[in-house]
């Protein structure tokens, strides 16, 4: 046994604001979030013998919580995968066929130092990451987020390498038009 | 020369370290003088950091009784 040990008649008390806040920041939806949390402390509670105290009690639950919400991800992507054919090629509608910009699809640069102090930016940028596609999303998500590799969101997504370039460009083009619609400037 | 859709393809890659010496030196170039692409990678900078800022959530106390409560009796089974 390790040194560290399980208090789960404390966990919702210590962690649980900890842990949403941590789940609502990847999932963009309180409701989901709280039922993503509640179903990490069960999982974490039943696996409770598995633990072997190598890991403290936090890093613990939040890799269990980890673990739920790519869960989600991969679910939500794959119901994507069979809804969706072939992608089209959503390019066209920001380049021409030689690789320009088309009139009106050229980004225009953002004022960064006022928008980081802008709330409504921020909220602004949780509806547009909620508006992409689910394959978006989902890598999106893990590669800004969770911060992986693409190896390991290929792997995870069960997706090709030029696949997620695509999906992460298309994600970025699509982010700053919706962006940029909202009157972002 | 590279094109404006080659480039920031490119600069998505820049990201995770994955250009070769020769797409380096194209992409650089390509911004040196592309005012439109420029601002895209700067736009996507900026996206990169404002995402790892964290929203703050809090359970309400009676949510948190409801939660800790489901653990307990999933103890009990």
């Amino acid at each position: 046994m390790g040194k560290h040990q399980l208090n789960p008649e404390h966990w919702v008390a210590t962690y649980g604001d900890m842990l949403l806040s941590y789940a609502q920041t990847r999932v963009n939806d309180r409701e989901l979030a709280k039922d993503l949390v509640q179903e990490s402390f069960l999982v974490a509670f039943r696996s409770k013998d598995q633990y072997r105290g190598e890991l403290s009690e936090k890093n613990w639950l939040y890799l269990v919580l980890r673990s739920r919400i790519l869960d989600h991800f991969k679910k939500k992507s794959e119901v994507a995968f069979s809804k969706l054919g072939p992608d089209q090629d959503d390019d066209d509608v920001h380049f021409t066929e030689k690789g320009h910009w088309k009139k009106g699809a050229a980004p225009q640069q953002w004022n960064a130092d006022r928008l980081a102090l802008s709330n409504e930016f921020y909220s602004s940028l949780s509806d547009c990451k909620d508006a992409l596609p689910d394959k978006q999303n989902a890598a999106f998500t893990l590669k800004y987020l969770e911060q992986k590799d693409s190896e390991d969101i290929c792997k995870e997504l069960d997706i090709s390498a030029s696949n997620y370039w695509v999906l992460i460009h298309r994600a970025k083009l699509a982010l700053q038009d919706c962006l940029q619609g909202k009157g972002v400037t | 020369m590279i094109s404006c859709k080659e480039a920031t393809h490119l600069s998505s890659k820049k990201e995770e370290g994955k250009l070769t010496r020769m797409q380096r030196w194209e992409l650089a170039f390509h911004l040196f003088i592309c005012k439109n692409c420029k601002a895209f990678v700067r736009n996507s900078n900026f996206l990169n950091i404002s995402f790892q800022r964290s929203e703050k959530a809090e359970l309400t106390e009676a949510e948190k009784k409801a939660m800790q409560e489901k653990v307990n009796q999933s103890g009990l089974k």
